[in-house]
């Protein structure tokens, strides 16, 4: 589902933040710090610091559903993966890199936006968990009118 | 501690983009950035309607949301729960909203494109601190850093400048000249309104390069035109960001629309903008102008720069209507000066000035457009309206008569320029008129002799020239 272009949008270091909900239907997120798109785009995998990941944990046990948004600041392109939930377990210390490579891409957008680094400085990405998803849907989420329309 | 949403003031600005949370009544949830999120009072928030996305159809299955906003003092992160109450398509939240996405879009000349259908009224249910978004204490230290000083002896030393001032001229120059000494506001600039309607013009800048005075901005172009409209003040913070998130919107548009408009004389302005702040100058309901005042910082202007310049601003229009006040009942006392000389230096029998003012010896041509009340010097734009009928009747008597001093009651009474008998702002017309010589036609000065009273001396050949 998720093409070679996206893939390397989504994994390039940008803004990314995870959505859930409730038995209520009362939503709930978390910021994520990095992804990982697998099996040919019908999975993604997403980072999240293990200290926010304890907000969602009940609900993608409970009902699965969740939504991820993704932001590039230097142009605010943004799209919104949903999926259903997979598993969830510890990131692996050989997925570190691939966290604080994208985490410091993100940090260089904000920059390039007037946002400095340090705003960011204590910001938790480490130690953390990998929530897979299987990919249901794909929404362009551009600002503007064409924002909301499925792309795959 | 409790968190108050007053505390987070400083969260509203839409420096870093806001999250937003919802989810649909059959249980998808759905997450997507918001441009800006508004605080109403100490309960409640309200958000921009302006596409019927997803997010909007959820909330209107399920009004309960979530927001993540961030700190751009600190860095750290705020979940704000929400439940949906009511959209407002009118009112003082309303206009506010609806005012900064005008600004912005006017900013990147695409005024009119955006609209905002409502204001959506969200109530608070609760405020956590994100955990993995935590505060830093060097983000706070930097930002302590650029915090201006709005200390009363910084207030004392503007308002002595202030007292000090005994001419319109020195009275705006020091006003900005002391924005940035006492407060380090580096960029600003004040418009007032011209004759026409509709219309101001750049009177003093300062932290700019030369040439901004005399530029024309209608109401609700930029952020000078929208407060001049609006009569509100406007503070944008992460002007950048705006303007992408404009342009984001908007890439589907001709290029030359993405553009700022074309015009004789550029509006003073910084190239990479981050924040601006517009205050409009008024007493007991009338404008007397507008102070704009821009950084290249992202987050300059804070919840007590605005309030101490709204404070400010009050006070600087009725300083500024004062002098215009004192410089025209000084006026009155002057008499009509009859002093016959030889004309210096204007065609057909040019000579050199006539105050030894040598250092443009070349000969200069003003034509004088009556259809568009222009003048151009040598093919190039000058001025316009009222301060070019001015000059042109100044040059025009001189060419005639050979007199070069003149006063200011005089041209109230002249019939031919047609001032209006009340509140004609002759004073900063005249001002204007300087300025622009200076910039453009240094050759041809207009010099005050003593207060109502001034001089014109032309350094150089002149030919005049009439067209329609």
């Amino acid at each position: 589902m998720i093409d070679a272009e996206l893939t390397a949008f989504l994994e390039q270091g940008v803004g990314i933040h995870i959505g859930t909900r409730n038995e209520r239907l009362e939503p709930n997120g978390a910021r994520a710090v990095a992804v990982k798109v697998e099996d040919g785009g019908s999975h993604l995998v997403v980072f999240v610091a293990e200290i926010a990941a304890a907000r969602l944990r009940r609900d993608l046990e409970s009902n699965g559903q969740a939504a991820v948004v993704f932001g590039r600041p230097e142009d605010e392109r943004s799209c919104q993966v949903k999926g259903v939930f997979v598993d969830i377990r510890p990131a692996a210390e050989s997925e570190r890199p691939i966290l604080e490579k994208q985490w410091d891409g993100f940090l260089n957008q904000l920059q390039m936006i007037g946002i400095p680094r340090v705003s960011a400085s204590n910001w938790t990405i480490w130690p953390a968990v990998a929530i897979r998803l299987k990919v249901t849907t794909i929404f362009e989420q551009t600002p503007g009118p064409q924002a909301g329309a499925q792309i795959a | 501690m409790m968190v108050t949403l007053e505390s987070l003031a400083t969260c509203f600005q839409g420096l870093i983009p806001s999250l937003f949370f919802t989810c649909s009544s059959d249980g998808i949830p759905n997450a997507a950035y918001l441009s800006h999120v508004e605080y109403v009072d100490r309960e409640y928030v309200a958000l921009s309607f302006q596409f019927f996305n997803k997010s909007r159809r959820n909330i209107a299955e399920n009004p309960h949301a979530l927001v993540f906003v961030p700190d751009p003092d600190t860095g750290q992160g705020w979940s704000l729960r929400l439940k949906y109450v009511r959209s407002e398509t009118e009112g003082a939240v309303f206009d506010r909203m609806a005012l900064r996405i005008e600004a912005i879009a006017s900013y990147c000349g695409l005024k009119g494109i955006f609209r905002l259908r409502a204001a959506d009224i969200y109530r608070v249910l609760s405020i956590d601190a994100l955990a993995e978004s935590r505060a830093s204490e060097s983000a706070r230290m930097m930002q302590s850093k650029l915090d201006p000083i709005f200390t009363v002896k910084a207030l004392q030393d503007l308002s002595s400048r202030i007292q000090r001032a005994d001419s319109l001229e020195s009275l705006v120059d020091s006003i900005l000249e002391g924005l940035e000494e006492s407060f380090g506001f580096k960029n600003s600039y004040i418009l007032i309104p011209t004759d026409q309607e509709g219309v101001l013009v750049t009177m003093a800048t300062r932290g700019y390069a030369a040439g901004s005075v005399g530029a024309e901005v209608r109401y609700g172009e930029g952020i000078g035109g929208m407060v001049a409209e609006a009569r509100k003040p406007i503070r944008i913070a992460g002007l950048l960001r705006g303007m992408l998130y404009a342009l984001a919107m908007h890439k589907a548009q001709s290029e030359p629309h993405l553009t700022r408009l074309a015009r004789q004389i550029p509006v003073p302005g910084l190239s990479n903008p981050e924040s601006q702040l517009g205050v409009p100058l008024m007493v007991r309901g009338e404008l007397v102008g507008v102070l704009c005042l821009e950084s290249e910082v992202p987050y300059r202007f804070h919840e007590e720069d605005k309030a101490s310049i709204e404070l400010l601003g009050g006070y600087l229009a009725i300083a500024i209507q004062n002098m215009q006040w004192q410089e025209r009942a000084a006026d009155a006392g002057t008499e009509a000066i009859a002093t016959h000389k030889p004309p210096a230096a204007v065609s057909p029998t040019p000579t050199s000035g006539s105050n030894g003012h040598e250092r443009d010896a070349a000969r200069h041509e003003l034509v004088y457009y009556g259809d568009d009340e222009c003048i151009l010097v040598d093919g190039e734009y000058l001025i316009r309206g009222l301060p070019a009928k001015i000059l042109w009747r100044l040059l025009s008597i001189r060419e005639t008569t050979g007199r070069e001093e003149f006063t200011n009651r005089e041209l109230r009474l002249d019939k031919s320029l047609n001032l209006p008998e009340w509140k004609d702002n002759l004073e900063s017309r005249l001002l204007l008129l300087r300025r622009r010589l200076e910039q453009k036609c240094p050759a041809v000065r207009l010099t005050p002799r003593c207060r109502g009273r001034f001089a014109i001396e032309v350094a150089c050949p002149v030919t005049l020239s009439a067209q329609p």
